[in-house]
Order: C-alpha cells, then structure tokens, then sequence
C-alpha cells in the first residue's frame, strides 16, 4: 500500500470511528417502563410527574420546532400526558415509550396547526432562491443560519431533523412517530439535508454532488 | 462484508444520519461503516451531517425553552384536570387498581356531598318560602320560577370542608338547586342581588374555578 492509499485509509477509518453525536436528552426506555406501570396499576402522582418531567423540556422543543403557537404547546403536552394517565394500561410495549408518547404529541400538534389554519404538512419543493446571500453570510456569523434554514422547511422534514439529530431515534422510531414508511422518512431527511446545504455554504463544498 | 455494498452508495447516503448519531440499526451498520470507508463523498457528508447535527441541537428551536416553573404551573394545570375527572366519576376502578387512600377519599367526597345537597335543599326552601305562594310548592326537580337565573355548574374539592364551601358559595351570591349529578356536580344559580351588582355565570365560574376547594366550575347555557 502507498503512502497516500495509507493516509486515506486512515483518515477514512478516522471519519467513520468519530464517536457519535450526543444525542440530547436520551430516554431510559427500562425506567420510564417503571413510570408508566405504576401510573396504570395505582394511579401513582410521583410517577406521573416524573414522567412528565421527562417529556415536558424535549416536547416543548419539539412542538416549538413545528411551528405550534406557543399559547397552544401547554395544551397539546397536557392533552398528551392526558392520554398517558388514561391509557397507561393499554400500552402494550411493542415500541418504545417515547415512540408512543412523542406521537402522540405529533398527532395532537398536527391538530393544533389545523386549527390555527396553519399548514401542517407540505411536500412541495423548497425554493432554493428564497435563501438569500447576503441574509446567509450575516446569519452564519451569529450561529442563526440554521435556524433559517430549518424555518423553511416542510414541517415533516423539519420533524425528520429533529427526531433524528436532537432526540436520537432511529429511522424506524421515526417512522413510528410520523406514523410513514421507513423510506419516506429517508427521503424527508434527506431533501432537508440537501436544503440546509444551501444556507450553510461550508457545507456544501465540504460534501460532494447528490448522491 | 455484506454483498450488497457494490450496489449502495445511494442507501448508505441515505443512512448517514443514523450512521453519524449512532442510532443506525444493527444489520447496516457494518456495510454502511464500509462503504463509507472506501468512499470520499459519504465521508464528507458524514462529516457534514454530524457538524449539521451538534447545530441542530445547538439551535434551539423557534421559542426560547420554558423555564422549570412553567413545567410545574403546566402539571398543575393537568393534575387539576385529573382530579375533576376522579371526582366526576368517583365510583370505585372496576380493575380494583385504586388505592385505600383514593377509596376513603371518594367516601368523604360523598360525605360531602350529601350534606352539601341538604345545605343546598335548605337554603333553596327558605328562598322559595320567601318568594312562592304558600301551595305553589317546589322541588328541586322543578325550579322553574329560576330556571333563567345564570347557573354554575360545580364541582368540590373531596378536602373542602362544609363551612369552607358555605363561605365560597355566600361570598359568590350562589345558591345550589341540584346535585350532586352523576357525575358529582352541583349546579348553583346567582342570586338576584349578585346579578345587579354585575356577576355573570361566566365571570363567577371564573373566579371561582381558581378557588382550590373547587375542582370544576363552568356556566350554564341557558
């Protein structure tokens, strides 16, 4: 093997080892079990509020992230933790907890954009000149390019986004949540991946043509 | 290595993200690790999805996070609807999941509740003995003669004592007429007086829903 073939060897082995990004607030599926089994056979108010404190932070993100107005986040987390308390014994633990919980929250935050007429799902194309130059550059210094960009993408795209990198699911879990096949959920993440590539020029020299 | 890697440049793109997370299932991680391995291209966009990722995070989202106080006024708020829905069907879990505590509650509850309804009778005969001919007797079944009043519809605390709830109705101008309902509410109409100081059904229902004696409170359509 040559010199160079080794160097790319190596940084090739180095890029792939990289450890994983820290996923944000991960669930303890084992212990949030617990919760939810105390909650469907005493009715247990610790345990209940434990578990809302689990989900209060990372649903508030993520309802905030869907563009659900903040008067109405309270509402769909306290509609969803309803539905806990309810149905605490019908969970029949094929997925995990926080599968089961954050789509319910999806669903109920679908409803909420309903009814504030906003809409909530979109598959139409980005529109790549709706990002301007100059607006990137100047958001790029203060860290706001991001944010930008994930404004304007279809929500499901931006659900994509945010169930993978923030909260760590996989793409089945995020399937789950979304209630779509697998491969949408691929092709979600990928059409947003290539619309933050244009609002974050660093990016899209670092990374190739489409695949 | 799997056979399928000459073949998956495209779904080893696609699985990058899970890949750079490290929540990509088991069954691709390895030829997904050696594609990437061999190819440029999915190496700087592994690089640039987990640069987008720790972004992601970074950012976060469109409202500033609620602080720990809005967590729990928010539980509060759930709790509440919790407990007005236990008190609105107070019968024991078919299951027999309710606990010894919830069981000696609800009968307090009820304790409560009857003599709260005798208290409602009570004051409803001297208001009717005040008001109504001497054979124009009436139940509580049959009040039409207020039957346009603006009424509340209530439901107490298990805790609230019966002074408790004598002060909170006297000082609100309420009078019960009925209850407890099936579902263990109570339904209170103004009395004149508080209608010509300005009350409402809605406005009274307000106030004393923030009572925490009371667990429900909400006009009634007339």
């Amino acid at each position: 093997m040559s010199s160079w073939s080794r160097k790319v060897a190596a940084v090739a082995l180095k890029s792939v080892e990289t450890p994983p990004v820290r996923v944000l607030n991960p669930s303890n599926d084992a212990s949030e079990r617990e919760l939810l089994e105390r909650i469907a056979k005493s009715k247990d108010q610790a345990a209940f509020r434990t578990l809302y404190g689990n989900y209060y932070q990372r649903l508030s993100r993520l309802l905030s992230r869907m563009s659900v107005r903040r008067e109405d986040i309270e509402e769909v987390i306290n509609d969803t933790f309803w539905v806990v308390w309810t149905k605490a014994a019908d969970f029949r633990g094929a997925s995990q907890l926080s599968t089961w919980i954050i789509g319910i929250a999806y669903r109920r935050a679908l409803n909420a954009l309903r009814r504030a007429k906003i809409r909530p799902v979109s598959d139409e194309p980005f529109d790549e000149d709706s990002i301007s130059v100059e607006s990137t550059d100047a958001a790029e210094t203060d860290g706001q390019w991001l944010a930008q960009g994930l404004t304007r993408l279809p929500v499901e795209q931006r659900m994509a986004l945010e169930l993978t990198y923030t909260l760590g699911h996989s793409c089945e879990e995020v399937a789950a949540i979304l209630d779509c096949p697998v491969n949408t959920v691929k092709t979600r993440l990928f059409r947003a991946r290539e619309t933050l590539k244009l609002v974050l020029p660093e990016l899209a020299g670092m990374s190739g043509d489409k695949a | 290595m799997s056979s399928r890697i000459p073949d998956t440049h495209a779904e080893a793109w696609a699985l990058l993200p899970w890949l750079a997370t490290g929540r990509i299932a088991p069954e691709d991680r390895e030829w997904v690790e050696s594609h990437v391995s061999s190819c440029a291209e999915c190496r700087a966009e592994l690089t640039a999805q987990r640069m987008i990722a720790t972004q992601v995070q970074r950012d976060g989202g469109v409202s500033p996070a609620p602080a720990a106080s809005d967590e729990q006024r928010s539980f509060n708020k759930l709790w509440a609807r919790v407990e007005a829905s236990e008190a609105a069907t107070p019968a024991v879990d078919a299951r027999g999941a309710v606990g010894a505590s919830r069981s000696s509650r609800t009968v307090r509850w009820l304790a409560a509740a009857v003599v709260v309804q005798a208290i409602g009778l009570g004051v409803l005969g001297v208001s009717l003995r005040g008001s109504g001919t001497p054979d124009n007797f009436e139940t509580v079944a049959k009040a039409e003669p207020r039957i346009n009043a603006p009424a509340v519809r209530l439901v107490f605390a298990p805790s609230a004592s019966m002074s408790t709830i004598n002060t909170l109705l006297s000082h609100q101008g309420l009078s019960i007429v009925s209850g407890p309902g099936a579902a263990g509410n109570f339904t209170a109409v103004l009395s004149a007086d508080a209608v010509a100081s300005g009350a409402s059904a809605e406005s009274v229902a307000s106030v004393i829903s923030k009572d925490p004696n009371v667990t429900f409170a909400q006009p009634v359509a007339r």
